[in-house]
C-alpha cells in the first residue's frame, strides 16, 4: 500500500469504529549518516524506515499510537486496539476538535537525490578544510535526510509533502583543549558547503590554542551563533502553550507584555524555502505558516494546536504537535552591526562560540546554566585577547532576553546536536552576563 | 524473525563483509500522561526492525530498516555497504574487534504482571490519586504538575557471523513526575524525576507512588516556604545518594568510556579528560570506589549480553581512589589488545550499539548516616538537586542542591535554597573523606551518540561525605 493509502486506511477505519476525530501521518525516511574522527571515518549508516503515527478521539478521549509494521491487517488491529484504549480511557476536557478542512498547502519540495560516494567526498572535503588551516584533529558528523510525510484527517486534511536535506557539524582541534565547531545545513546541495564548515571550525581552533583558566564575573559577552541558536531554542521551548501549561516555562503571562529587548524579533516559519525543517501542514493538517513569537523585544504569541488555541482563546499557529506544539524553524531578525562593531563594543569582554548542555533550576522563574565549549575568548579593547577555558554561563533567561544590546547583520542556519531546531541566527551582544567556574 | 536475522548476516558477508552482525528488535510501549489533573492521552508504540553492522574492507557500516522483508532489508545493507567500502579507500587504519567467544544465551527478566495486563483505566486512577496529594492544605499552591506512567517490552535476536546468538526479553516501567510549587510572596520551586525498573508492573506497586509523591509534595513546599540562604565560604559537605549517582554517572563513568577517550565521540558528546596512560593512576581518596554493573538484577541498565553479543560483568572503574578499568566494546578493547567488558548497548533497532554506562554507583562504606554527620561541625547535606552539567571533557561540574540542609553539631538544622558546588572531578573525588554503608539507586534516560540514544540507567550510591568544599549559590 502507498503512504496515501495508508493513512486513508487509518482514518477509515477509525472513523468506522466510531472515532470523533482521527488523524495519521505517515513518515518515510531515507536517511544517511557519517560520521568521522582523528581525521577518519568511523561509521557509515544507512536507514530506510516507514512509520504511521496516528490520533484517535472518542468522546474527547485522546489516544495515539506509532507502529512500523504498515500492513493492512497490523494497522486495522492497531487501531481497533487504539479506539479500545480511548474508549477506557478519560475524557481530556482541553481536547478541541481537529479543524475542518480540506486545506490549500502551499507545496515546496525540495526532494533531491545524492549518490552515496558524494557523501564520502563531502566528509573528505570537511576534514581537509579543516586541515587546510591547521587542525591537528576533526570530527563530525554528515548527515543526509529525505523524508516523505502523508498527511490525512477525518476532518477532510489531505496532504503530502518531501523534503530532503544535508547537513554537517564538523569539529576542529588544535590540541585536547583548543577546539573550534562549526556547521551547515541546506536544503539544496548546491547551497552546502561542507569545507567552509571545516575551515570555519579550524579558524575558531586555531585561536583557541593555549587556553588559560578564564575568571569568573559579571560579563559583555558576545554569543557566537551556536550559542544564541541553543538558547533561543531554549526560548522557542518556551513560548510552546502546553509548556506554558505545564510549568516549563519562563513566558507565562507574559503575552503582550516586554520579555526582551527591543533588538530582538523571534519568528517560527515552516513555509520558508531554505529552512531544513520546513513541512506544509502541521499534525492536525493545518497548514504551517510565518509566526512572529517576539516581536521588538515583546511576546506577540504562543506556539498552538487546536487544543492549546482553544485553552489560551486564540488560534492555531499551524504548529501542532498532537499534544506538545513544537516550533519549524526559528528566525532570528538579523541586527545592523558587522562583527568587528559587536566586537569593539568590548572593552572588557568575552566571545563564546559554543556551549552545551544547557539545563534549567526553574524553567519558571527562568533560573539556568550553560557550559561553554570550544573557542571561548577574552575581549579587550575591541580585539581578541587571550584564549581561555573552564567558564559556564549562570544566569537567569528572561534577565539576559532584556540584556540583549546588539545583533550582527549577518546570520547563520544553525542545527546540530545542541540545537535542535534549526535557527537561523546572528552573533548577539549580551550584557551583565554571569560566568561563573569550578571553584576548586 | 530469526531467519531475517540470519539472512542478513549472509548477504552481508556475501558482499565481502568480513565481519556481520543483526539485531532484530520488537519493542512495545505502553503510556498514559496527566497534567494538572486531567488525563492528556493513552497509547502505545509498536516498533520492529532489524539493525546490521558490517566491516568491510576495514571500513564500518550500520545498516537499519524495519521493512522486514527480505528485499527491504537487502536495500538497506547495499545502501550501508557501499558507503562503507568508498569510505574504506580512504582509511589508514581499519576498524579491528576484539575477540569473542561464541556465546549461545537467552536471557530474560521475569514478570509477574505481564506487559500490558493493566489496563488503561487502572493507571489513570492512579494517576488521579496521585494528583489529588497535591491539593494539600497549605498557602503553597502546586498549579503544575506532569505525570505519566509508562512501560515496555524489548524483544531482541542477536547473531552475528561469528557463530554468536543471543535472544533476550526485558520489561521496563516507569513513572515520570514534574511539579512546580508556588507561593506568591515566594516564588516557585521545580522538581523532575523518575522511578524505574526493568520489571513488570509489579515494581510499580512495590514503589507506594501516593506515600513518595506525597512526601516529595511536602519536601518541595517546605524549600519554598522555609529554606534560607546557603553558607559560601569553605565546608563539609554530605551528598546524599541522589547526588552522588549523578556524580559518579557524569564525573566517572562517561569520562571512563573508552569511545570517548579515543577520540570517536568527539564531535558531538565530547572527549574525556581522563586518557589510556592514566589507567594504575590516583583520582581520587582510598575511600572512593565507583562500580558499574549491567547485572544488578531489576535495575534499570539491567542487561546480561550487550548489544554485540558480549557477556556483561560488574566493572570496577575506580578502586580505592586508583582508576581501575574503563568501559569498553570490541573495537575499543582490540585498539588495546584487551577484552571487551560488555558495555556496547544500543536503545533500538535502528541505532548502532556504542559504549554505554549501565547502572553506575559508588561502593558502600563504612559509616552509619549518623557517623557521617557526626564530624561535621558546620556543614551543608545536599540531598537532590534540580540543575546540573558539566563539560565535555568531564572536568568542571556543577550541581545545584534542591533539597539540602545546614548542618550545626553534626545534624541538620534548616532547609537552604539552591547551594552550588562548583569543582573539578578530581578535586571532588580527592575531597571524598567517608562514604556512608546504604546504597540506594535513582533511575535516568543517558544521552550519547549520533543520532542521539537514550539509554536507560541507574545511579547511585551511599551518602558520601567531602571535607573543605567551596559552597556557591544559584
Amino acid at each position: 500500500m502507498s503512504e496515501n493509502e495508508l493513512s486513508s486506511l487509518v482514518v477509515k477505519e477509525g472513523k468506522k469504529g466510531g472515532a470523533e476525530d482521527v488523524a495519521a501521518t505517515c513518515v518515510t525516511e531515507d536517511v544517511k549518516m557519517i560520521r568521522f574522527a582523528n581525521n577518519e571515518i568511523t561509521v557509515s549508516k544507512a536507514w530506510l524506515l516507514s512509520t504511521i503515527n496516528f490520533m484517535i478521539v472518542f468522546k474527547k478521549r485522546v489516544a495515539i499510537a506509532s507502529i512500523t509494521d504498515l500492513s493492512e491487517g497490523s494497522i486495522k488491529k492497531a487501531v481497533h486496539s487504539l479506539l479500545e484504549i480511548a474508549k477506557s480511557t478519560k475524557p481530556n476536557r482541553e481536547y478541541e476538535r481537529l479543524p475542518r478542512g480540506p486545506f490549500n498547502y502551499i507545496s515546496n519540495p525540495t526532494s533531491e537525490s545524492i549518490q552515496t560516494s558524494r557523501l564520502v567526498e563531502y566528509t573528505k572535503d570537511a576534514i581537509n578544510g579543516a586541515l587546510s588551516i591547521g587542525a591537528k584533529r576533526v570530527a563530525g558528523t554528515l548527515l543526509f535526510n529525505n523524508i516523505n510525510t502523508k498527511i490525512e484527517t477525518s476532518t477532510g486534511a489531505s496532504g503530502y509533502d518531501i523534503g530532503s536535506s544535508l547537513e554537517i557539524s564538523v569539529r576542529a582541534f588544535t590540541n585536547s583543549e583548543a577546539s573550534g565547531q562549526a556547521n551547515q545545513c541546506a536544503r539544496r546541495e548546491r547551497d552546502f558547503f561542507p569545507s567552509k564548515a571545516g575551515q570555519a571550525a579550524a579558524e575558531i581552533a586555531k585561536e583557541a590554542s593555549n587556553p588559560v583558566e578564564g575568571k569568573p564575573g559579571k560579563y559583555n559577552v558576545i554569543l557566537g551563533p551556536n550559542v544564541f541558536a541553543n538558547l533561543i531554542n531554549e526560548v522557542i521551548s518556551a513560548t510552546s502553550a502546553f509548556n506554558v501549561d505545564s510549568g516549563l516555562s519562563f513566558l507565562k503571562g507574559m503575552l503582550g507584555k516586554r520579555v526582551a529587548s527591543s533588538s530582538l524579533t523571534l519568528i517560527d516559519d515552516g513555509t520558508i524555502t531554505d529552512g531544513i525543517n520546513s513541512r506544509a501542514f502541521d499534525d492536525e493538517g493545518v497548514p504551517t505558516r510565518r509566526t512572529e513569537i517576539i516581536k521588538d523585544g515583546i511576546l506577540r504569541s504562543y506556539l498552538h494546536n487546536s487544543s492549546t488555541a482553544k485553552k489560551f482563546k486564540s488560534s492555531s499557529t499551524g504548529n501542532a504537535g498532537w499534544i506538545v506544539p513544537q516550533p519549524w524553524n526559528i528566525i532570528i531578525n538579523k541586527g545592523h552591526d558587522d562583527f568587528q562593531n559587536l566586537l569593539s563594543e568590548l572593552d572588557d569582554g568575552l566571545y563564546i562560540t559554543n556551549n552545551w548542555y544547557t539545563r534549567f533550576q526553574d524553567y519558571r522563574a527562568g533560573d539556568f546554566s550553560t557550559v561553554c565549549r570550544d573557542g571561548l575568548f577574552k575581549i579587550k579593547k575591541g580585539k581578541i585577547d587571550q584564549s581561555i577555558k573552564g567558564l559556564r554561563i549562570s544566569d537567569n533567561m528572561p534577565r539576559m532576553l532584556r540584556n540583549i544590546h546588539l545583533l550582527s547583520s549577518k546570520q547563520n542556519w544553525i542545527k546540530w546536536w545542541e540545537v535542535e531546531t534549526p535557527t537561523l541566527t546572528p552573533h548577539a551582544l549580551i550584557k551583565n552576563v554571569n560566568l561563573t567556574k569550578s571553584l576548586m | 524473525m530469526e531467519d531475517l536475522a540470519q539472512s542478513a548476516v549472509n548477504y552481508s558477508t556475501s558482499l565481502g563483509s568480513t565481519y556481520a552482525e543483526a539485531r532484530v528488535q520488537k519493542d512495545l510501549g505502553n503510556s498514559t500522561v496527566m497534567k494538572n489533573g486531567k488525563p492528556q492521552f493513552s497509547g502505545f508504540l509498536r516498533e520492529a526492525g532489524i539493525g546490521i553492522r558490517l566491516i568491510i574492507n576495514g571500513s564500518l557500516g550500520f545498516a537499519s530498516t524495519n521493512n522486514l522483508t527480505q528485499e527491504g532489508i537487502k536495500d538497506t545493507i547495499l545502501s550501508a555497504a557501499s558507503m562503507a567500502r568508498f569510505a574504506a579507500a580512504s582509511m589508514k587504519k581499519p576498524i579491528k574487534l576484539s575477540n569473542l567467544k561464541i556465546n549461545r544465551a537467552k536471557w530474560e527478566v521475569k514478570q509477574r504482571h505481564k506487559f500490558g495486563s493493566i489496563d488503561v483505566e487502572k493507571k489513570i486512577k492512579l494517576l488521579q490519586n496521585i494528583d489529588k496529594l497535591f491539593r494539600i492544605k497549605s498557602d503553597v499552591k502546586f498549579p503544575s504538575r506532569i505525570l505519566s506512567i509508562n512501560e515496555n517490552l524489548r524483544e531482541q535476536i542477536f547473531l552475528n557471523s561469528e557463530g554468536t546468538y543471543i535472544t533476550s526479553k526485558v520489561p521496563r516501567v516507569s513513572f515520570l513526575y514534574f511539579m512546580t510549587a508556588y507561593k506568591p510572596s515566594k516564588g516557585t520551586a521545580q522538581r523532575f524525576n523518575k522511578k524505574a525498573e526493568s520489571s513488570g508492573w509489579e515494581a510499580i506497586l512495590s514503589w507506594d507512588l501516593t506515600e513518595f509523591v506525597s512526601q516529595e509534595i511536602n519536601v518541595l513546599a517546605s524549600i519554598l516556604t522555609k529554606a534560607k540562604r546557603p553558607p559560601r565560604d569553605k565546608t563539609d559537605v554530605i551528598l546524599g545518594s541522589e547526588v552522588t549517582g549523578i556524580v559518579c554517572h557524569e564525573s566517572c563513568g562517561h569520562p571512563f568510556e573508552a569511545d570517548r577517550i579515543l577520540g570517536r565521540e568527539a564531535a558531538a558528546a565530547g572527549e574525556s579528560f581522563v586518557n589510556m596512560k592514566m589507567l594504575g593512576k590516583r583520582i581520587g581518596s582510598k575511600t572512593v570506589n565507583i562500580i558499574d554493573d549491567p547485572t544488578i538484577p531489576s535495575s534499570y541498565g539491567y542487561y546480561l549480553y550487550d548489544d554485540e553479543g558480549v557477556q556483561a560483568s560488574r566493572r570496577e572503574l575506580i578502586k580505592e581512589g586508583i582508576i581501575n578499568e574503563f568501559l569498553h566494546n570490541r573495537e575499543t578493547s582490540a585498539e588495546l589488545g584487551i577484552q571487551s567488558n560488555g558495555a556496547a548497548r544500543a536503545i533500538s533497532y535502528d541505532r548502532e550499539p556504542i559504549i554505554r554506562m549501565s547502572n553506575t554507583y559508588m561502593d558502600k562504606g563504612d559509616y552509619n548516616q549518623q557517623e557521617l554527620f557526626k564530624a561535621i561541625s558546620k556543614g551543608v547535606y545536599i540531598k537532590s538537586f534540580m540543575e546540573w552539567n558539566i563539560d565535555d571533557r568531564r572536568y568542571n561540574q556543577r550541581y545545584v542542591g534542591l533539597e539540602a540542609y545546614f548542618i550545626k553539631n553534626g545534624e541538620p538544622k534548616y532547609l537552604i535554597r539552591n547551594p552550588v558546588i562548583e569543582m573539578t572531578t578530581p578535586s571532588l573525588f580527592k575531597s571524598i573523606d567517608a562514604v556512608g554503608k546504604d546504597i540506594s539507586f535513582s533511575a535516568a534516560t543517558c544521552g550519547k551518540g549520533d543520532p542521539q540514544q537514550g539509554v536507560p540507567v541507574w545511579t547511585g550510591g551511599p551518602d558520601i561525605r567531602l571535607r573543605n568544599v567551596k559552597i556557591g549559590e544559584a
